[in-house]
């Protein structure tokens, strides 16, 4: 490797009378023999995503499931909800049997379950969390250096995000395909692989404009009280990471093997109809896989659904949340037919978003291959809300770290230590997570390569 | 000296009347309740709806909502744009305001259950009857399952066939929402046995104490309730039950009908009245206590507990129009707290209750818990009510300072006139 040049080295000078700085591309020079690393031994980029389903899968009282595979460990059955996974089993962990520990708090229904997940404690209120959610660290801890630290995606048509820094206030998520679109590829997109890129002069005055109101920010925090220096400081850190962003628009990015900016979708389908919703994930699973690949952000969270998921099949009059607690468990079968029927469905849009970053070649593998996606839900089994055998999913190679494809069984242990073991695989250096009853600093040892 | 004295001796009272007196018990056992829920016998071999001995057609079934509207007064295509998921007066978590409105003129029959007429809930036809003999009568009510004759369950026979109450034991729908949110940490409930005897298994003066507990439930590693924990008494100027039995075989059974005691409800009514209160349980093997309490409970509390839990989400999800549960409760009441001749305000009603071993202490959590009342130290703040998470009115879910009104005719149907796709057929 050159002894003067690295992969981080910037060609600095003048534009217009402004400093400008000019990243390097990825040359051979900088990588190693087998395209998996950089060639000063640094991985390339590990990304991280949440994605949120509600209404959980299907239990039964009698203590059956739709969805739990028989067999613990690697090569696990694909069960009746789980089908949509089947394309990409093998690079899917399913974990079963994993509880909130309430310490003493009430299960706030269709609450609880993924705040616990997110923030390691059981709420004390409803639409709020003890704690930031843990992506927040996992971004802070590898999100930076891209133009968008976090992303934030709804496919329902709903502004639900359940992404926090301070446990009150929470992120805004694009809600359509054509939102998201133009947040990533529309103004300020800079094609990593275009030949005759230059900084953007009206870039640098939007970013002079931000500096000069710093005093006058901080003058604020000092003057305000807790709650509104709480809500001040998420504002600012959105207005932070607009600064990077708009710092990183000065410098010539990377080339992205696999970036190639897609065309806009069409006009945006609204509506909570699970078509709808799942025509959504797709398209939006698309943009978020592009927008990895060309290496805009390295984190994102996406709902597909909220808690008490409004989804519903066309032509129906009764809504998913209605039908969990409403309809009866066929006698028969022992479960509930049409509930199960539409954990199907909500399944299919997990496996059509993990197919989507499955598609995309990037080095030896695939996008999917370097990505962790945490799957998981507000519910185990959604009839009763219960915050026992919560589904959740960990799916992606996360860089080779995550040892993927099998069924680990949590037998009532808490939820923080899939979250723990979330963190941890895509590098984010923490050795605890999660309060009280929660606390662990297990991870699942099983899962990690 | 003798100020000394009386100093000491005033002292002494003062401590007497600060913690219950001690009891004169020569045994005591302690129990946190880990199920509970009101005793509905279920007449079917398996599910919870199928036909049975208690409901030969099986459970009610779900009104269709569509023709429940029409018969309100509203047109057919109003109807089917306030049943349509895509309509954004329907919210996914509280249902459709508008069902509220659907009495004479548009009277909400949430507050007015007789502004609409009986839709006739079917109840429980069968003879067979979970519960206690409450009038001591054994010619009136159902035949056990074990054939002991004279049970009164009047809430059973009136909402038997209830989709939320029917099911096996523990497998309703009902019962498995409340006791899963108890068992989550809502609330709980201790019971503390005391006998002057020596042996608990025959003992002719026992001592049945049902108190709150201000510690949560533990789960075990496989979900179930843990035993052997300990819990503290949580004062209660209110939800407190003192029963008098005596104990054969291990089978504990009330010596005289408390006048009035109160309980922490498993519904929605949160607080449950039992006059004649008595109890049947069982001390299991395993150190558990299993049976019935039971008594005269108003039933109008359990009709308003509906109604405070929103109307629109109790219809939908339990499937039965909320005024028929009015008629039903009423027409089934069977008990006067005035005499044999006064309105009908209770009616008869049993909870099954199991319990497991726990230990039981008094609030200071000083020493073993008696079965005697602790009304005497709680404070008001200890019985505050609990607070709703939604802000409802008459029924249904406003924003605060709203009033809980009809639509305007207008937004009775889609902005473009026409039932949009997702409908109903």
């Amino acid at each position: 490797m050159s002894q003067r040049f690295n992969r981080r080295s910037l060609l600095r000078g003048a534009l217009g009378g402004c400093a400008v700085t000019l990243g390097l591309p990825a040359l051979d020079l900088f990588l190693d023999g087998h395209g998996q690393a950089w060639a000063d031994g640094k991985r390339l980029p590990v990304r991280f995503g949440t994605y949120f389903w509600g209404l959980g899968l299907t239990d039964t009282p009698a203590g059956g499931s739709r969805w739990v595979p028989t067999t613990v460990g690697p090569d696990y059955e694909i069960t009746p909800e789980l089908e949509p996974l089947r394309p990409v089993k093998d690079k899917v962990s399913v974990l079963s049997g994993f509880r909130v520990i309430g310490d003493g708090r009430p299960n706030l229904v269709h609450w609880t379950g993924h705040a616990a997940i997110l923030s390691g404690v059981a709420p004390a209120a409803i639409n709020r969390m003890d704690g930031p959610s843990f992506d927040t660290r996992v971004a802070d801890a590898i999100g930076g250096g891209v133009r968008f630290k976090v992303l934030d995606a709804s496919a329902s048509g709903k502004v639900v995000s359940y992404s926090t820094r301070t446990g009150s206030a929470f992120a805004t998520p694009d809600t359509t395909p054509v939102e998201l679109y133009t947040r990533l590829f529309g103004p300020g997109f800079q094609d990593p692989n275009r030949p005759d890129w230059t900084p953007d002069p009206s870039i640098m005055l939007q970013q002079s404009v931000l500096s000069a109101v710093t005093d006058q920010r901080q003058a604020l925090l000092a003057d305000v009280g807790r709650a509104d220096r709480v809500k001040l400081d998420q504002y600012f850190t959105s207005v932070r990471e607009l600064e990077q962003q708009l710092a990183l628009g000065l410098e010539r990015p990377e080339p992205c093997e696999s970036c190639a900016a897609p065309p806009e979708p069409e006009a945006p389908k609204r509506g909570a109809s699970i078509d709808v919703v799942n025509s959504n994930t797709r398209t939006m699973a698309k943009l978020l896989a592009m927008a990895l690949a060309c290496n805009q952000a390295k984190v994102f969270n996406f709902v597909h659904t909220p808690g008490a998921s409004e989804t519903y099949i066309p032509g129906e009059s009764k809504i998913y949340h209605q039908i969990t607690h409403d309809e009866p468990t066929d006698a028969r079968l022992g479960y509930q037919i049409e509930t199960s029927r539409l954990a199907g469905l909500v399944m299919e849009g997990l496996g059509a978003f993990l197919t989507e970053l499955d598609a995309i070649k990037e080095g030896d593998g695939t996008l999917l291959d370097r990505t962790l996606v945490m799957a998981f839900s507000d519910t185990g089994y959604a009839k009763i809300h219960s915050i026992e055998n919560i589904p959740i999913f960990l799916a992606g190679g996360a860089g080779g770290r995550h040892r993927t494809g099998q069924h680990i069984a949590g037998k009532g242990e808490a939820v923080t230590r899939v979250s723990l073991t979330a963190q941890q695989l895509v590098g984010v250096s923490v050795g605890e997570f999660g309060v009280g009853g929660m606390r662990t600093s297990r991870p699942i040892t099983e899962l990690m390569a | 000296m003798k100020r000394s004295i009386r100093l000491r001796v005033a002292l002494a009272l003062a401590a007497a009347l600060a913690a219950p007196a001690p009891a004169l018990a020569a045994w005591t056992r302690g129990f946190a309740v880990e199920w509970y829920e009101p005793a509905m016998y279920y007449g079917a071999k398996s599910g919870t709806t199928e036909p049975g001995t208690d409901c030969p057609a099986g459970t009610n079934p779900e009104p269709d909502w569509i023709k429940v509207l029409i018969d309100a007064g509203y047109t057919r295509e109003q109807a089917l744009w306030l049943r349509n998921p895509a309509n954004p007066t329907r919210s996914p978590v509280h249902g459709q305001n508008q069902m509220a409105f659907r009495g004479a003129g548009r009277a909400n029959v949430y507050i007015n259950p007789t502004s609409t007429p009986d839709g006739g809930l079917v109840g429980v036809s069968g003879d067979i009857g979970e519960g206690l003999d409450l009038d001591d009568d054994p010619t009136t009510g159902f035949v056990s399952p074990t054939g002991e004759r004279g049970i009164d369950n009047a809430f059973y026979r009136a909402l038997g066939c209830w989709k939320t109450f029917r099911g096996p034991p523990r497998l309703s729908s009902g019962a498995l929402s409340s006791n899963d949110a108890m068992r989550d940490g809502a609330w709980t409930m201790v019971v503390v046995l005391e006998g002057r005897g020596q042996d608990p298994m025959n003992d002719d003066d026992v001592t049945v104490g049902f108190y709150l507990s201000q510690d949560k439930l533990v789960k075990d590693a496989a979900g179930g309730v843990a035993p052997d924990y300990t819990f503290r008494i949580k004062p209660d100027r209110k939800l407190e039950a003192i029963f008098k039995a005596r104990s054969v075989n291990g089978r504990i059974v009330s010596t005289r009908p408390m006048d009035e005691v109160w309980m922490r409800d498993a519904g929605m009514a949160r607080e449950l009245q039992l006059l004649k209160a008595r109890l049947d349980l069982t001390l299991q093997p395993d150190g558990g206590l299993s049976g019935y309490v039971g008594g005269y409970r108003p039933w109008k509390p359990v009709y308003d507990g509906y109604v405070r839990a929103r109307g629109p989400v109790i219809e939908a999800l339990t499937w039965v129009r909320l005024p028929d549960v009015y008629y039903a409760l009423r027409r089934h009441a069977d008990y006067s707290p005035t005499g044999p001749n006064g309105e009908k305000t209770h009616i008869s009603f049993a909870y099954r209750v199991s319990a497991i071993p726990a230990f039981v202490l008094t609030p200071d959590a000083k020493r073993s818990a008696r079965a005697t009342s602790y009304k005497a130290l709680a404070r008001p703040e200890d019985s505050a009510p609990e607070p709703s998470p939604f802000n409802v009115v008459d029924g249904i879910v406003v924003p605060k300072g709203a009033k809980a009104e009809s639509l305007p005719e207008s937004a009775l149907l889609p902005p473009s006139s026409t039932t949009a796709a997702g409908g109903a057929p």
